[in-house]
């Protein structure tokens, strides 16, 4: 028990000297690292919510994002709505669509296998995809805000504002799910359900409701990511898919439940990349990096466990 | 006696009706889900429909059977062989993705029918063609020959409007086709170092560097964008895929990254790319612009003809490609006199077109390992003010160069 502070000093000494050091090194990286990071991070947190409070192996997490940028393309098409307002008509789309969803799918899977649950949601990424190939083709879309490629200068170096909306909005949607989960009942109920789902319904918990809730919000948050990253994306059916395994990542680097450890997980991973993109010659060696970081917290965290 | 006599003539006459309206099956297999695929055959459509309203071709009309390859290689193989056995065709059209084309060239190696290729770039697939295929012919320029041709056109453009090409930017998306692009500047930067070759002029220095394309979840162009600026080239070429289109010019933006001439190489557009202000002045290497319209009345005929048709414009040059090929075998078909495979190969080496829906001729020379090669460059274009504008050839030029690059206040 002693030995956990000394491993979470030790751990926050050697990563603020990482990022003192990356700061000299390669001060743009390490901004650009922070910017992409949130991006990560906002998109996780949804899918941390999912899987730790109802366990559910959601394979159309990125197709869902897909899903909102597209509305989102057309709500700026049609009705002129600028993206970064759009995020709030699309939070409460999505929040609309995840409550069908539940009910229509979800719901008749929980109790089943985990096979079952992955089959079911790469099922309903396969009918996004297509359907999105049908109606809008597999030509990408973009949308023109002239404040998306807005940047300032400091000694020779040029850095986009934008994306600095990437780690905000991560932080904000953080703060706002832990106020749910620790200040609202039915945040309380979702907490005692993600940490022994029989329990709760002993005491008398709706299960049921609480994991139609959750599930709900995750993707409406989902509305959220697809609003504030419309104006810098190319919107074509695959856009969101690569976001599903990178989330997968990051929940499993933070741990099942941890969604501090996602923000942070996911701001250590993007600066490793934007690190490694930054050094001529070895951009393509990002993913390597992306997992390879992953792959070390996990064995890190498993080697203290069987120390302690 | 006279009446046997009448109705024998009767009957001829009423058999050889029958056997001239068969129609000459052409087997068309391109990628149906896809742009590219869904513009040509609907070009193919339109010239067949020409062709028999004009009264077919040897008395007979054009029948065009369309399979779908679905960009996948064993669908390609698949159609081909369902088109020769079930629908037995005459000849085979069609062609986009080289992976998918180098699958299908077993099967059309099977039963050699005379094969008017569009698609299929890469130069791997004329090897597995081989030169003993009289039999096939090829329209699209292969890869080696566009690079080629990229380095004519800039020592052209350098010459003519005066300017400085030496420095030599390529930001290229780390798969197969980025890679592939970078291969090919290597060795053209190879020869320029030894003054051959056709960028010897224009090549002085370069530079290559991979990004992760946003089609296969990347999109981060900053840091290579921060490279190219560093290296600050005379040109600068990215060789990704559509996605990547507005993102990166947004991305040079932001860091600031003007080259005096910003080159994109994907092979297709976004939707609206043009609309977008950010892509004022962007070049682009293409083999058709609806501006040719201006400088070509085959182009201009083509391009009237297939928006009435359907009601929108065609968005690349696979639309014009599709268009040719059928008016090309037609033409062929004409000259022999009979489906004759031997008299239509014959008669396909001497076609000669001297305008076409491209806009420039059409002559049928050897490349470097197939007999029957088609266009050998793409062209230089220019986005200014929503239109792609021809800037090279020289002259088929649409509007002058801007330069340098700049983007839109």
């Amino acid at each position: 028990m002693n030995a956990k502070p000394f491993h979470l000093n030790r751990t926050l000494l050697i990563l603020i000297i990482l990022l003192v050091v990356i700061a000299i090194w390669k001060p743009v990286a390490l901004i650009y690292g922070f910017q992409r990071g949130g991006l990560y991070a906002l998109i996780a947190l949804p899918l941390a919510l999912i899987l730790g409070i109802i366990g559910i192996l959601n394979l159309g997490h990125g197709d869902f994002l897909t899903l909102a940028m597209y509305i989102g393309y057309l709500l700026f098409e049609n009705l002129k709505i600028d993206p970064l307002l759009s995020m709030v008509p699309l939070f409460f789309i999505f929040l609309a669509l995840g409550m069908g969803i539940y009910m229509i799918t979800i719901k008749y899977v929980l109790k089943s296998g985990e096979l079952n649950q992955l089959i079911l949601t790469f099922g309903i990424s396969m009918v996004i995809i297509q359907m999105a190939e049908l109606i809008w083709t597999t030509r990408p879309r973009n949308l023109y805000v002239s404040y998306a490629s807005s940047s300032v200068s400091f000694l020779d170096f040029s850095v986009g504002t934008y994306e600095f909306l990437y780690p905000a909005l991560a932080i904000g949607v953080l703060i706002a799910l832990r106020l749910f989960l620790k200040k609202t009942k039915l945040g309380q109920a979702a907490t005692a359900v993600g940490q022994n789902p029989r329990g709760a319904e002993i005491v008398g918990i709706d299960t049921n409701r609480v994991y139609f809730t959750v599930f709900s919000i995750s993707i409406g948050i989902l509305g959220i990511a697809a609003g504030v990253m419309l104006p810098r994306t190319s919107i074509f059916p695959l856009t969101g898919s690569p976001y599903t395994l990178k989330s997968f990542a990051l929940v499993a680097m933070a741990g099942l439940g941890d969604l501090n450890g996602i923000l942070i997980g996911g701001i250590t991973l993007g600066i490793a990349e934007a690190v490694i993109q930054s050094i001529p010659g070895y951009g393509g060696w990002s993913d390597l990096v992306f997992f390879g970081v992953l792959l070390a917290v996990i064995l890190t965290r498993a080697y203290r466990r069987s120390e302690s | 006696m006279k009446r046997s006599a009448v109705l024998v003539v009767c009957l001829a006459v009423l058999f050889s009706v029958v056997f001239a309206a068969e129609p000459i099956k052409i087997g068309a297999v391109s990628p149906l889900g896809d742009i590219t695929g869904k513009e040509s055959t609907r070009a193919m459509q339109l010239a067949v429909k020409e062709i028999n309203d004009a009264g077919g071709v040897l008395g007979r009309p054009l029948q065009l059977i369309i399979m779908d390859d679905e960009m996948k290689p064993a669908s390609g193989a698949a159609a081909i062989d369902k088109l020769a056995t079930v629908d037995k065709v005459d000849f085979f059209v069609g062609g986009m993705g080289s992976g998918v084309h180098l699958a299908e060239i077993p099967a059309l190696k099977k039963y050699q029918k005379v094969t008017v290729w569009i698609g299929a770039a890469d130069h791997n697939c004329e090897n597995a063609v081989g030169a003993d295929a009289d039999w096939y012919f090829h329209l699209h320029p292969w890869d080696y020959q566009q690079g080629e041709g990229y380095g004519i056109a800039w020592t052209e453009i350098a010459k003519a409007y005066n300017i400085k090409i030496e420095k030599v930017f390529l930001a290229y998306e780390e798969g197969a086709f980025g890679t592939g692009s970078y291969t090919s500047y290597v060795d053209f930067f190879n020869q320029a170092k030894k003054g051959q070759g056709s960028w010897a002029a224009v090549m002085k220095q370069f530079v290559g560097a991979s990004f992760k394309s946003a089609s296969l979840g990347g999109g981060d162009y900053r840091a290579i964008l921060n490279q190219a600026k560093s290296f600050n080239p005379d040109l600068f070429v990215w060789a990704g895929y559509d996605a990547d289109a507005v993102p990166i010019v947004a991305q040079a933006k932001e860091v600031n990254f003007t080259p005096k001439l910003f080159v994109g190489a994907p092979p297709g557009w976004p939707a609206n790319y043009g609309k977008n202000p950010l892509a004022e002045n962007v070049i682009l290497y293409g083999m058709w612009s609806p501006t040719l319209s201006d400088v070509s009345p085959a182009a201009k005929h083509f391009f009237d003809a297939y928006v009435k048709m359907y009601g929108e414009e065609p968005t690349g040059y696979f639309a014009p490609l599709g268009y040719i090929n059928i008016y090309f075998l037609a033409e062929g078909i004409k000259k022999a006199g009979s489906l004759d495979k031997n008299a239509v190969i014959k008669a396909l080496e001497k076609v000669e077109f001297k305008d076409t829906a491209l806009g420039e001729p059409l002559k049928i020379t050897p490349s470097k390992v197939v007999k029957h090669q088609g266009f050998k460059y793409q062209k230089i274009l220019q986005w200014q003010n929503g239109k792609q504008q021809v800037i090279w050839p020289l002259d088929l030029a649409t509007a002058k160069l801007v330069y340098p690059f700049s983007f839109k206040k």
